[in-house]
């Protein structure tokens, strides 16, 4: 999409609204140096991006504001195949909080359902001492999504879905008078603070932040800064970011199961805990499931290396062995196969030892090319406003995988801060000022925060194999299990119920 | 707060709040056998101390005062960083009064915001979608130009028309029949204001029939003394020092008995006569406390009637 240029910006202003809008969406003009005014520039096109931008656009205090969504990759062409039989192994578990913001803003109607597939039970256990707890479906009901924990849905869909909805937003009748350029396949090559004012009585740019792209100059009253953990924006405005790296990388494959399931089946997501780090299989539509595995470097690199019937065998025993197999069998000197370790060890292997649950399925495949690795960090900005700028999802906050929070948050983000510009646009506040940005950064840095935390201490706690913090954690588990009231509790934040 | 709240007070606070507030105030004193609107008839016909023109509601020790705080208008850390806090309730509290109008919708509005200071309040009005235009007019030379400065930083607020800035007093503003306002507001000014009786008529002229004249200010109490003199400016500092004369402050009930002395203004109780008093909450913000007008910090909106000249 070509952006535009005002030749006589003074004399634009001049005009009355509609028409000015009007010329400012069809006049195409090259003035180097003079960049198009924006009313909120979003960088990255990813889940949080995209649903920001589609909640502007879905609000009637705010559909009037010109957007615009920059992305450096291809996201208008690239969707998610209908093939049914394979599924894209970036998945995220939608929490019935976020599906709730999707339904609102009208994204959920563009998802499509079939590749979508909620999960009703949770069984969790410890890999060192087998306590367990498992979470029941809480009055579930088929065809509903009372009682549903989560909805695993791949990214793809997602972001396919909201940009469908951003569309239907901004074009035809219903998209009469809402702008929101969708500037993909663009780079930001930098972002700099306006030019000084040319002479006392024009119109002062000079704390606006200017996206310089590929494609022209954009002057965002503000710039929203969704573009990932390595954020450009937050860059600009110069916020620090603390946290760490695990040591652990995320192994995640698209897998097959013996079992097809029918699409209302009560589904149960399994997570085991390992001393290198937490593994999780999560249902997807009929045969599917997702795997994320927390490993160290060295086991990730191997699991990438073999073969897909060893791969296959290799998960499986990190479900169903004893910790000290699965180190063995992925240690450098093992000369035998994992098919062929797994297939003796396993039968001598008590269900009882490890904690298996009996509903624990069998995996037999693995979907060629989806099995990849990515380093495991937790990172938090000291803070997510600036002067004309906010920072949602990623570019706020990275955090470990074992929750499948990620997404949510910034999910839960992106709507914080289109709520605080509703207020702020019905109240006359400049959306990028503090006074309209503060509410947005206190209400979802604490929360964020919070639950960084707890991810974050829930690894520490299960990366332990020394004996006492065995016992304790495994006490603290069977405690839980016992007292039904807190196991619904932890299901209830898990589902992030507010 | 009660007279056994202030008992309950430190000895030397108590003290002082008895002092300063209990001594100079006649007005209250003399509030069971006069009306009450007297504190603002007496004030227009006495002679200040500080010079002014004889048309002008123009306090000229505010002037100064002002001029000396203009650069810290916008700073969100800055004095006037309550003034921020409070602008949201400012348009609820319009939206409160319009909301008795049976108006049409698509009729945009026009705004005169007297006392504009920096800008906060017509800025933001500026850019309602509701609104037509916002005229904003300050004396003080110094806050019209910070005014102006910050209105170059956002474009919208530049389109022709839309926000006008003159350094003026009421008296001195041309009034002329299609040039007449919709809203006349009036937030924190009265205060600041030594003789408010004909400087709020002088508003009034400028209404259209029909309209709202809309304002904020303080009651004249032991609490609003206590709170915006001395814990705000004396002990806190969060207002600068010398910002109110507490003597200034007026009752709600002496606003409301003024206008129904005003034959252009009518005052009947919610459609025409709003009150909504509001307390600030530190680490909260304001909050409206019902009641609260009758002792601190309120707002008020009395309308012009429809077959007013």
């Amino acid at each position: 999409m070509a952006l535009t240029r005002s030749v006589a910006f003074r004399k634009l202003l001049a005009l009355p609204p509609d028409v000015r809008r009007r010329l400012w969406s069809s006049a195409v003009s090259v003035t180097p140096g003079k960049p198009d005014i924006y009313d909120v520039v979003c960088i990255g096109g990813g889940p949080a991006g995209l649903s920001f931008a589609s909640a502007l656009k879905a609000h009637s205090a705010t559909r009037a504001l010109k957007v615009a969504l920059i992305d450096a990759q291809d996201i208008t062409t690239s969707r998610t195949g209908n093939d049914g039989d394979a599924y894209s192994n970036r998945c995220s578990s939608l929490t019935p909080a976020s599906s709730r913001f999707l339904r609102k803003i009208g994204a959920w109607d563009h998802i499509n359902t079939g590749r979508v597939q909620p999960y009703h039970a949770m069984d969790v256990w410890d890999g060192v001492s087998g306590s367990k707890i498992h979470f029941d479906p809480r009055r579930y009901e088929a065809g509903s999504d009372y009682g549903v924990v989560a909805t695993m849905c791949e990214n793809g869909n997602l972001t396919a879905a909201l940009l469908q909805r951003l569309q239907a937003l901004t074009t035809g009748d219903a998209g009469a008078g809402s702008v929101c350029d969708i500037l993909d396949k663009t780079k930001v090559e930098s972002i700099e603070l306006g030019p000084q004012p040319e002479t006392e009585e024009t119109v002062d740019l000079s704390q606006w932040p200017i996206v310089m792209t590929s494609q022209g100059q954009l002057a965002a009253r503000l710039l929203v800064g969704a573009d990932g953990a390595n954020s450009p924006v937050r860059q600009f405005v110069d916020i620090p970011s603390h946290g760490w790296d695990y040591g652990q990388h995320g192994v995640v494959a698209t897998l097959e199961l013996e079992q097809t399931f029918a699409a209302d089946e009560v589904r149960t997501a399994f997570q085991r805990f390992l001393p290198t780090g937490p593994i999780a299989l999560l249902p997807l539509p009929g045969n599917k499931a997702s795997l994320v595995w927390s490993t160290s470097p060295q086991h990730a690199a191997k699991l990438k290396q073999l073969p897909p019937n060893d791969f296959v065998a290799m998960v499986s025993a990190a479900f169903r062995l004893m910790p000290v197999d699965v180190n063995f069998m992925l240690s450098p000197d093992m000369a035998v196969t994992p098919s062929e370790e797994l297939r003796w060890r396993e039968p001598a292997t008590s269900p009882s030892s490890t904690g298996l649950p009996s509903t624990f399925p069998w995996i037999t495949g693995v979907q060629e090319g989806s099995i990849a690795s990515f380093p495991l960090r937790m990172r938090h900005a000291d803070t997510y406003t600036g002067h004309r700028v906010a920072l949602i999802g990623d570019a706020a906050h990275t955090i470990h995988p074992l929750a499948g929070q990620g997404l949510n948050l910034g999910l839960a983000d992106a709507e914080a801060l289109a709520n605080q510009i509703t207020y702020g646009m019905e109240h006359g506040m400049d959306i990028g000022s503090s006074w309209c940005l503060d509410g947005y950064n206190s209400e979802r840095w604490a929360a964020n925060n919070a639950m960084l935390g707890v991810v974050d201490k829930l690894q520490k706690l299960y990366s332990a194999s020394a004996g006492p913090v065995v016992w304790s954690r495994s006490l603290g588990l069977e405690a839980v299990e016992r007292m039904s009231w807190v196991k619904g509790a932890l299901m209830g934040v898990a589902a992030g119920a507010k | 707060m009660s007279l056994a709240e202030v008992l309950r007070l430190p000895v030397a606070l108590r003290r002082a709040t008895l002092t300063k507030a209990f001594i100079p105030q006649p007005i209250l004193a003399s509030r069971a056998y006069t009306p009450t609107f007297q504190h603002l008839q007496r004030r227009h016909g006495t002679t200040d101390a500080a010079p002014h023109t004889t048309s002008s509601s123009v306090n000229h020790t505010e002037v100064s005062h002002f001029n000396a705080l203009a650069s810290s208008w916008w700073d969100p850390q800055g004095s006037s960083r309550l003034l921020h806090l409070m602008n949201p309730l400012r348009h609820r509290f319009i939206r409160r009064c319009l909301a008795y109008d049976d108006r049409d919708e698509a009729q945009k509005l026009r705004y005169l915001d007297i006392g504009c200071g920096g800008g906060i309040f017509a800025e933001s009005a500026a850019r309602l979608s509701t609104t037509r235009s916002v005229t904003a007019i300050d004396p003080t030379p110094e806050v019209i130009a910070v005014a102006k400065r910050h209105q170059r930083t956002d474009p919208s607020l530049l389109e022709a028309g839309r926000l006008t800035y003159l350094n003026t007093a009421i008296e001195d503003l041309p009034n002329h029949d299609d040039g007449r306002y919709d809203i006349i507001t009036l937030f924190e000014v009265i205060e600041h204001i030594q003789r408010p009786s004909p400087f709020l008529q002088s508003c009034i002229s400028h209404l259209k029939p029909g309209g709202w004249l809309i304002g904020s200010t303080i009651a004249r109490t032991p609490v609003s003394w206590f709170t915006t003199k001395l814990v705000a400016e004396d002990l806190l500092r969060i207002v600068p020092r010398g910002t109110h004369n507490w003597n200034q402050y007026i009752q709600p009930q002496e606003m409301r008995d003024w206008a129904r002395m005003q034959p252009e203004l009518s005052t009947s109780d919610g459609i025409d006569w709003q009150v909504m008093g509001v307390v600030y909450v530190p680490g909260v913000g304001w909050r409206q406390v019902k009641g609260s007008e009758a002792w601190g910090n309120y707002f008020f909106g009395v309308r012009k009637r429809w077959d007013a000249e």
